[in-house]
């Protein structure tokens, strides 16, 4: 069997399962900290996205990675 | 055959066996329309057309909400304070506390101005966000970059301000070896790139989503297909598929571009907030 195209499109993949799980910690454990204390929510909501920007970053790396290696 | 195919305009359920060709990054480097030949420059192209409306309109927004402000807001001044409010009590306030309240201005400006450029992806007729070309977010993140060194440096000092950023506090001594070039290579190279690259990758995959939906919805739409008419049904349906999700996702996009820049104006807080700060 003959696969063509980019492997650099399954680094991308792979790039992506760890802020995915990162991103799911971060929102998940974010919305039972505001559940039990809802009254931090603002402070709380700041601290999950300033979190989930840096996780992020990752996988844009990745995404960066996989364009220029074509 | 190909060039027989395009010419006729390539659809599903044809009978001179085309296939679909997905739109690609091309879509990003439009054909500039005067060249000044010099390396590494892209001359003058549709994005600096789009980046003078994108303009145009946040300064117009501002214009027509602040230019006559009253104690009890107008319907367009409470929309502006609306925007003035979010910013201060969701990024400066929690980032840079009552001391971070002379930067509102300018993350209100950057918020707006980043969204009004995102949107232009949106816009018929433009339809090209000017964040999906790296050069622009990446002027916005080394304006960034620069004033959070500066406030940094003005606050405490050269040695204190590189100190506080590169040396953590509770580090035990025989690690600084390690932890000095980490802390150096994150804060100082790989920051503000991931700054500029997080907005633009966004949006760039963003828009490559909307027009791979645009375009697969043009071709799988053939109703006068050569195979017969329920094949031409089919490709109607299909089509109409391809159009609900361009429609979902364009509302997903919309929601994707002002978190990104929500997330671009809170970064650029919190670098300004930590700078302020100093050493923990």
């Amino acid at each position: 069997m003959e696969i063509t195209g980019s492997l650099a499109t399954i680094g991308y993949g792979l790039a992506a399962i760890g802020p995915g799980i990162g991103v799911g910690l971060i929102f998940g454990m974010g919305v039972q900290a505001i559940a039990r204390q809802p009254e931090a929510r603002g402070m709380l909501q700041t601290q999950m996205i300033f979190g989930f920007a840096v996780v992020e970053a990752l996988a844009i790396l990745g995404f960066v990675l996989a364009l220029i290696q074509q | 055959m190909h060039s027989a195919a395009q010419e006729e305009g390539c659809h599903i359920f044809n009978d001179f066996g085309c296939g679909f060709q997905a739109p690609t990054t091309e879509l990003f480097f439009p054909a500039p329309w005067v060249e000044f030949g010099l390396p590494g420059t892209s001359g003058i192209t549709k994005y600096l057309l789009v980046l003078i409306v994108a303009t145009l309109v946040s300064m117009a927004f501002w214009y027509f909400t602040t230019r006559n402000p009253k104690v009890v807001p107008t319907r367009a001044q409470s929309v502006a304070e609306l925007f003035v409010a979010f910013v201060r009590d969701q990024i400066t306030r929690n980032t840079m506390g009552k001391a971070g309240d002379k930067y509102i201005p300018l993350m209100v400006t950057l918020f707006i101005f980043i969204f009004t450029m995102n949107v232009m992806g949106l816009i018929p007729g433009l339809q090209l966000p000017v964040t999906s070309n790296l050069a622009f977010p990446a002027v916005l993140a080394l304006f960034i970059y620069l004033l959070w060194n500066a406030v940094g440096i003005r606050r405490h000092g050269v040695g204190a301000h590189f100190k506080a950023r590169m040396v953590p506090a509770g580090v035990p001594g025989y690690l600084l070896p390690v932890v000095v070039p980490i802390e150096a290579i994150s804060n100082f190279v790989i920051r503000p790139f991931t700054h500029a690259v997080r907005l633009f990758a966004v949006m760039f995959a963003g828009h490559l989503l909307l027009a791979v939906f645009a375009a697969a919805g043009f071709y799988m739409f053939n109703p006068m297909s050569p195979m017969g008419p329920v094949l031409g049904g089919v490709s109607v349906l299909y089509s109409g598929i391809a159009l609900f999700g361009f429609l979902v996702f364009t509302v997903f996009e919309l929601f994707i571009m002002a978190v990104q820049a929500y997330v671009f104006v809170l970064l650029a807080s919190v670098y300004i907030g930590e700078a302020m700060e100093g050493a923990h």
